[in-house]
This record gives structure tokens, sequence and C-alpha cells, in this order.
């Protein structure tokens, strides 16, 4: 089961079965600590907000790590991200526009953006994959 | 009695393509399809949930949109589609 860890160097917040065992933001070495979720919220209500200019970015440099690219198609994106916007705010979380929530939490964590398209059959094994919505598709070789 | 449904989201690229195809097809074969809003509209929402067993193993397991429905046979297809497909899943 998935735990919060803190790092008690710099409040580096992790959320897994196992704490990372170098800090990504301190290089500390075994500096977790497990917390409550209570306790991991506070620190993260710390966290500065993400306007859609700032998902732009966020998704933009995720993908340039990967071997997909955020759509082209600057439309599609932007009628995408302000889908993304409208869950965000109507229903509290990210959720991909174009696949309904189940209401079921842990579930629809599943659609939360980017979620894990990778395995799914509009992506995986395709020259021309992409995820479900149209956000991501596969960089040309 | 035969009922066509078109779950649809406001923000989803796929629903944009395929709504002038479902208006086409609506005034070509006389035919209604009741487009229904599925991320803004919570009643409209829970009604696609409903049918979450039966849309689900059609559509790679979500309620993904667009998703086309005839409730009295639950025959579904799911989306974007040629018009052709569009015009044999709303008149088989």
């Amino acid at each position: 089961m998935k735990k919060y860890w803190r790092c008690h160097v710099c409040n580096d917040i992790h959320y897994g079965i196992k704490p990372p065992e170098i800090c990504p933001t301190c290089s500390f070495k075994d500096a977790y600590v497990e917390i409550s979720s209570t306790e991991a919220k506070k620190i993260q209500s710390l966290e500065t907000e993400m306007d859609k200019e700032k998902f732009r970015k966020a998704i933009g440099e995720f993908a340039e790590r990967n071997e997909f690219q955020v759509n082209p198609d600057r439309d599609k994106v932007n009628m995408l991200i302000d889908g993304v916007f409208s869950c965000d705010e109507n229903h509290g979380m990210k959720y991909c526009p174009c696949r309904l929530i189940a209401k079921d939490f842990e579930e629809d964590l599943k659609l939360v953006c980017p979620c894990n398209f990778l395995i799914h059959e509009t992506y995986k094994d395709k020259e021309d994959g992409e995820c479900w919505c149209g956000l991501f598709v596969r960089r040309k070789k | 009695m035969k009922k066509l449904i078109m779950f649809h989201g406001r923000e989803c690229p796929h629903c944009h393509v395929m709504m002038p195809l479902v208006d086409k097809l609506e005034n070509e074969e006389g035919i209604k399809i009741d487009k229904k809003e599925v991320w803004h509209n919570e009643k409209n929402a829970d009604l696609m949930r409903s049918y979450r067993g039966i849309i689900e193993p059609k559509c790679g397991g979500q309620l993904r949109t667009p998703t086309f429905m005839n409730t009295e046979t639950n025959d579904i297809v799911c989306g974007e589609l040629e018009y052709g497909k569009l015009k044999e899943w709303a008149t088989r």
C-alpha cells in the first residue's frame, strides 16, 4: 500500500510504497520518514497554483523526456487544456475531458492527465499512436 | 422503441469532429440522435455511468467520449468514426 514520505532535510514529499533512496530535491541519502496524509496535505498546500500556461509548459517538458510529444495541433491542444481545467474546477482533478469519471476516486486517478496512455490500445504498438484524447502523440522517427 | 444517444464532452475534440456527421445523418436519414453532454451536465453523466457495464467492455474498458448507444439493443460504438460506420450503427 502506498504511503506518504517526507524528506527530513528539505520537506520533499513522496507518495509510494517505499521512499526514494536519494532525495531528488536535496540529494540526501536515506532522508525520508513516513508521515500521515494530513501532514502531507499541509505541506503540499504550500505548492504554487498551476494555471493553463504552466500546465502547457509542464506537459511539454514531460513529453520532451519521452518518446511522445504534445500534439502539434494547437487548436486541439487548447480545447483539451480548457477541458482539463474545467474538470479540475468542476470535479476537483485534472481529468481527461474525453473520458468520464466513474465516481470511484482510486479508479478515476487513472483518468488524471497525463494518464498512463502508453498501455492503451490507441497508443501501444502503433506507429501513429496517441492517447485517447489526442493530447499526446508518438514522436515521428 | 429504438433510442439513439450520443454521449459527448464539450471540450472533447473527437466529439467536435463527429458532431457535424451526426447532424448530417439526422438530416439525411430523418432520425434523431439524442446528444448528451456529460462533463458539464451531471444528470447526463449519471445516465452514462448507469450504462457503465454495457459501455466499458466495448470502449476500451472506459467511459469514453464520444459514445454512440442504441438503448434498445445496447449496440455501441465509440470514438471518431467514418460517416458510413456511423450510419451503419444508426440504421441497423
